[in-house]
């Protein structure tokens, strides 16, 4: 049991931190009320209730978050290499190589059919 | 207290020096050369499409496509004759031959081997029926412009302008390398990698058709909601069997299941949710509400690559899961597996009869051909050393090659009888095919014979060996299900011969397309194929029967 | 390559080869042309016969799929000769018939006549084939090739009104069955091990027990459809009647022996055991049968049905003497079976004739006093139904003789008690068949006139056809050791011979 007390005590202390935080906001902070203020998020959708005739999303935002995925799955696999990259020698390093290229193929066809184009 | 927790800590504490030494695995590349192939045939597919211009793109893929998947039949080839020795392992005398590779987490044994050459070459034929552009005034099948609303001006404009969406050939190489991988994979995990790397490529291309976009669409979310859900069943299958073994690998969970080492509760929770995953994916019953909508709504050129792909993958990895890694828990699984294989060719069999669409049609007796599969698999025959009864698992792949053939060859059909309004789906309209075009005709009743079982079609070959390979492991209530069940489902392909020769046409009745030599090509073989298969399956069926067992 | 398989194969080559040339071919030269191979069919399989040494004529045995345990393995013994003969001799008279008259059986669609003849000429080749597979597998799949043709003449060429439906039910009814014979051989061929007939009849243990006695279930509920034993008949009447004549010759003369020949050399032969467990209930049907049908045949008012019908009686005498189990038994069956395949074939011919001149087979249609209007017909007729019906002197009396002689000492097989029952039902149905065709004469030979524009007499291509049947008729009655002389060697292969 004592091996976890640890984790228990973490655990306390983000749910304190979260509460005490959500709760001590309304009195601390400044109220000034807007448009773009009342948004959910505030960040620039339109969220529910659509507009009528389909308020859509802009599809830039899903390639934007897709594109993300594609250089965090690089980082992902380059954080392991770069600890045993002098284990793994020039065999690592090959394969990194190849990687990053494959890698590089997804960024080039979202940049060639003008996926980093914002307008 | 916290000296306590600091004393753990310092416990937990790691230099550099604790950490376990890393050395460079070791990968057969020679060995995985039909696999790695396919990979750069599907990246060199995203670089034409990133770099080509546009005119050029469409014969550019399809190019690509095929010298890439010749490149891996002839990989293929090169590895069923290098890599394939034999190897014995302890306690039988079974034939197995190949070895694991990537460090374990592939296997390149006899049924991979198999399994590789088939789906390359479903693969090839499905490529020629994407490449066809006869059919829709120079246009491909697939819709030009997937983003706009279907039927709007936006869809009017890329048609006229001949927009064609010429990501399907890499999306299609992507989902075949994921075909691939499914039933060569060692460990659990692999095989949850490439049952997305399979199933994500194959949700995109179902909504794309150039027809009925609707229709198209709503298969592609149908396919992707249940297949996800699906997906997730197996994962967590997975986790469970891992909690119950300690190891994602076959070989491991097998060691563990034949020494019983835990509570079975956790393993038998963990082999119902892995087989839900995988009996979804073949479309056994009772997973199978999926398949009529998807294979109607998809475009005909990816539900025969799917119907075909999908299958052989699927019940590869179903034989492998289930013959290495639950193999000394067979007694646990077996009978739920017969309830499942009388269950799927019934209900596809009867629910067939009533069927009034083509590629619904297809895609119900898909059903109920899996359950013929399901009947060798539950059998479980894994032969014995010096007698050539066929086994399970080259019964499995046997009618999997013949069924795959067949199946094609009939969704190709399927794409030339049309009227104005695309593909004509109605089989009343199919009526008096027989005189519009004879050999059509007959070589889609070829293909409901072969369906059907009569002999002289690859068909009857595969029951046999199927119905053969059941009745070896004592699962003889299933061979009179199935073999009922083949009569009922009779049948029905003979109603549709009967249709097409003998009943009189509504209307002008359906005009057929006169296709490229692609898709002519494509039928030409699928029909040769069931003939020969039917005539002298011996060479085929020595070949499944030497790839022996899994190796493990 | 023996002769045999060239006899075997040669129709059914020709049939696709001038399928494909139907464009170029007149119907009537490829009627003339499938007359032409069967004769060479019939002298090749003479020749292997001539040249026999040891059990099966001409025997070939290629492994086909080792996998499999599949061989090609076909011969000849005496039990199928006669059958082989008698289904050449068939289709040669077929297409004798389509090529004197190509019009009564096609329409207007072009080349049909020919697709016809070429359909008839596999069925041909798979009749051979089953008559001559010494392979079970090899056997199913000639027995299934023989169905689909066959759909198609009843189906596309037989009566607009109802053919379809009874091509349809023919065919569920038949691939049903052998779905079921299909699970048998399975079963056989996993606990035996091999499927090669020759080597299955000689096993040194025969097989016993419940799972080949499931497997002989299958098999012979299976053949039973095909030959067909009551109550599984029901697809008989309808695909009969309503086939072109052509088809009903073929399914009555050749397509019932696939059934009969099935019963002698893939169930009593292979599965000894269980055939005789099942011995009495196979002879309780037959018999069952036997009365059933002669009952519908006294209340029926179509001459193809009544032929039809007539049918599963005569059948009904063979599966009855099969069921004995016994030398007699298998003598009489095989004996049975060609005589019947004449006798039927000419009746049906027959029927036929006067469908084709008078639009339907039914009595008010034929009207009465055919006597007088076509006398050579009718005597033709009245031949063939006095044959029918067992005179001596004629084939079809060896055969029932036969028949009831081996019920009357049948093996153990068969409870003595309960064959003299059968026995003595059996002969209450040589009455009730004498009766239904003295009903027939009288009711349609005999009688006032009744004149009709479309009285023609037997035509030359119909009289040569009749003298052929005839002649075989009466040589076989006078002179039934010609058959059994060539049965009776190889009944060792059927059934334990005493010593």
């Amino acid at each position: 049991m004592n091996v976890y007390a640890p984790i228990l005590v973490l655990g306390i202390i983000a749910a304190a931190f979260a509460v005490l935080s959500v709760g001590i906001a309304p009195f601390t902070g400044p109220k000034r009320y807007n448009r773009a203020k009342l948004d959910s998020y505030e960040c620039g959708i339109e969220p529910t209730p659509q507009p009528a005739g389909g308020g859509r999303v802009s599809v830039k935002y899903f390639i934007t978050a897709m594109l993300f995925i594609v250089f965090d799955i690089e980082i992902i696999f380059l954080y392991p290499f770069a600890v045993a990259f002098d284990q793994l020698g020039w065999f690592g390093l090959i394969e990194m190589v190849i990687f990053i290229g494959t890698v590089f193929v997804a960024y080039a066809y979202v940049w060639r059919r003008g996926g980093l184009e914002w307008d | 207290m916290t000296a306590l927790t600091g004393a753990v800590l310092a416990q937990n504490a790691l230099s550099a020096a604790d950490l376990p030494q890393i050395g460079a695995p070791a990968i057969e590349y020679g060995t995985l050369s039909p696999v790695l192939a396919i990979t750069a045939t599907a990246l060199i597919g995203v670089l034409v499409e990133a770099g080509a211009p546009r005119r050029a793109r469409f014969g550019l893929q399809s190019a690509v496509a095929i010298v890439g998947i010749l490149a891996a039949l002839a990989a293929t080839v090169w590895v069923s004759i290098h890599d394939l020795g034999k190897v014995s392992f302890e306690g039988t005398d079974l034939l197995a031959r190949g070895k694991t590779v990537a460090e374990g987490a592939l296997v390149v044994d006899g049924p991979t081997v198999f399994l590789w050459g088939l789906l390359l070459v479903f693969a090839l034929v499905s490529m020629l029926m994407f490449a066809e552009r006869g059919l829709e005034g120079g246009l491909s099948g697939f819709t030009g412009q997937a983003a706009v609303a279907p039927g709007g001006a936006g869809e009017r404009e890329a048609t006229m302008a001949g927009i064609e969406h010429t990501e399907i050939f890499p999306l299609a190489m992507f989902a075949l390398l994921g075909m691939m991988v499914f039933p060569a994979s060692n460990d659990l995990l692999t095989m949850f990698v490439a049952l997305e790397v399979l199933s994500l490529p194959l949700y995109l291309l179902c909504g794309l058709a150039r027809r009925r976009r609707l229709l198209s669409q709503e298969a592609a979310v149908k396919y992707f909601l249940l297949g996800a859900f699906s997906s997730a069943f197996f994962l967590y299958g997975i986790a469970l069997v891992y909690g119950y073994s300690g190891s994602f690998t076959l070989a491991a969970i097998d060691t563990a299941v034949s020494n019983q080492i835990a509570g079975q509760n956790l393993l038998l929770a963990g082999m119902a949710l892995i087989s839900v995953g995988l009996l979804f994916k073949v479309s056994a019953v009772p997973f199978q509400a999926w398949t009529p909508d998807v294979y109607q709504g998809a475009p005909t050129a990816v539900t025969a690559f799917m119907a075909a792909g999908t299958k052989v993958a699927a019940f590869g990895a179903l034989l492998r899961v289930f013959f290495v890694g639950f193999g000394g828990a067979q007694w646990d699984w077996r009978p739920l597996m017969m309830i499942v294989a009388v269950l799927t060719m019934v209900v596809g069999a009867v629910v067939l009869i009533r069927q009034t669409d083509v590629k619904r049609m297809l895609a119900y007796s898909a059903i109920a051909h899996s359950g013929f599969i399901l009947t060798a698999f539950a059998g479980a025959y894994e032969g014995s050393a010096g007698t050539a009864t066929i086994t399970s698992v080259s019964a499995v792949m046997f009618y999997l090659a013949v069924y795959g053939f067949s199946t094609i060859g009939a969704f190709a059909i399927a794409t030339l009888v049309r009227d104005g309004g695309g593909e004509v789906g109605h089989l009343a309209r199919w009526a008096g095919l027989g005189r519009e075009s004879p050999v059509l005709a007959g070589v889609f009743a070829l293909f409901m014979l072969s369906f059907a079982g009569i002999p002289l079609t690859a068909g009857f070959m595969g029951k046999w060996t199927v119905f053969s390979a059941a009745w070896s492991g004592y699962a003889w209530p299933l061979v009179v299900a199935g073999v009922l069940t083949s009569a009922v489902a009779a049948y029905f392909y003979v109603r549709v011969i009967v249709l097409m020769f003998f009943a009189d046409p509504e209307g002008d009745g359906p005009t057929v397309a006169v296709p490229s030599v692609m898709t002519s090509a494509v039928i030409a073989v699928t029909a040769a194929v069931t003939i020969v298969l039917g005539i002298v399956p011996g060479p085929v069926l020595d070949l499944a029967q030497n790839a022996g067992t899994f190796v493990r | 390559m023996s002769a045999l398989v060239v006899a075997v194969l040669l129709p059914g080559l020709a049939g696709i080869c001038l399928a494909l040339a139907r464009a170029v071919v007149s119907a009537r030269g490829a009627a003339a042309a499938g007359a032409a191979v069967s004769v060479l069919s019939l002298i090749c399989v003479v020749a292997s016969w001539s040249a026999r040494d040891g059990a099966y004529a001409g025997e070939v045995d290629h492994p086909w799929s080792t996998a499999l345990g599949l061989h090609w393995h076909l011969g000849v013994d005496g039990i199928s000769l006669p059958l082989v003969v008698m289904t050449i001799l068939l289709c040669v008279l077929v297409c004798w018939s389509l090529a004197a008259d190509v019009t009564s059986t096609t329409d207007d669609h072009e080349g049909a006549g020919v697709v016809l003849v070429a359909l008839v000429l596999v069925i041909e080749t798979a009749s051979l084939g089953v008559f001559s597979a010494l392979d079970l597998v090899l056997f199913f799949i000639f027995f299934e090739l023989a169905l689909i043709p066959m759909w198609f003449v009843i189906a596309r060429w037989g009566d607009p009104g109802g053919g379809r439906l009874a091509a349809t039910r023919f065919l569920m009814f038949t691939v049903t069955g052998s779905a079921l014979m299909l699970v048998g051989f399975v079963v056989i061929a996993v606990t035996a091990g091999t499927l090669q007939i020759p080597t299955l009849a000689d096993l040194p243990d025969p097989l016993t027990g419940t799972v080949p006695l499931l497997g002989g279930v299958a098999i012979a509920v299976g053949l039973a459809v095909k030959t067909p034993l009551w109550p599984l008949h029901i697809w008989l009447p309808d695909a009969h009647s309503k086939a072109p004549t052509v088809g009903s010759v073929l399914l009555a003369g050749v397509f019932l022996k696939l059934g009969t020949y099935g019963l002698l050399r893939v169930f009593v032969s292979v599965v000894p055991e269980p055939a005789a467990r099942l011995a009495p209930y196979l002879g309780a049907l037959a018999v069952a049968g036997i009365i059933a049908s002669c009952l519908a045949c006294l209340r029926e008012h179509d001459l193809k049905r009544l032929i039809a019908y007539s049918s599963v009686g005569h059948m009904g005498f063979v599966v009855l003497a099969i069921s004995t189990m016994s030398e007699v038994g298998v003598l009489a069956a095989v004996f049975a079976s060609v005589a019947h395949g004449l006798i039927t074939g000419l009746l049906f011919f027959n029927a036929g004739w006067l469908k084709q001149r008078y639009g339907s087979a039914t009595f008010d249609a034929l009207g009465r006093g055919l006597y007088t209007r076509v006398p050579r017909l009718a005597v033709v007729l009245l031949f063939a139904a006095t044959a029918s019906l067992g005179l001596p002197g004629l084939a079809g009396f060896w055969g029932e003789m036969l028949a009831l002689r081996s019920t009357y000492e049948p093996s153990p097989a068969l409870d003595r008690t309960l064959a003299w029952t059968l026995l003595t039902l059996a002969a209450l149905g040589v009455v009730l068949t004498t009766a239904y065709f003295v009903r027939v004469v009288r009711r349609v030979l005999q009688g006032a006139a009744t004149p009709r524009d479309d009285d023609i007499d037997l035509t030359r291509t119909e009289a040569g056809i009749s003298a052929v049947l005839a002649v075989a008729i009466v040589l076989l009655g006078v002179a039934p050791g010609l058959l059994t002389g060539v049965i009776e060697p190889a009944v060792g292969a059927i059934v334990q011979v005493a010593p």
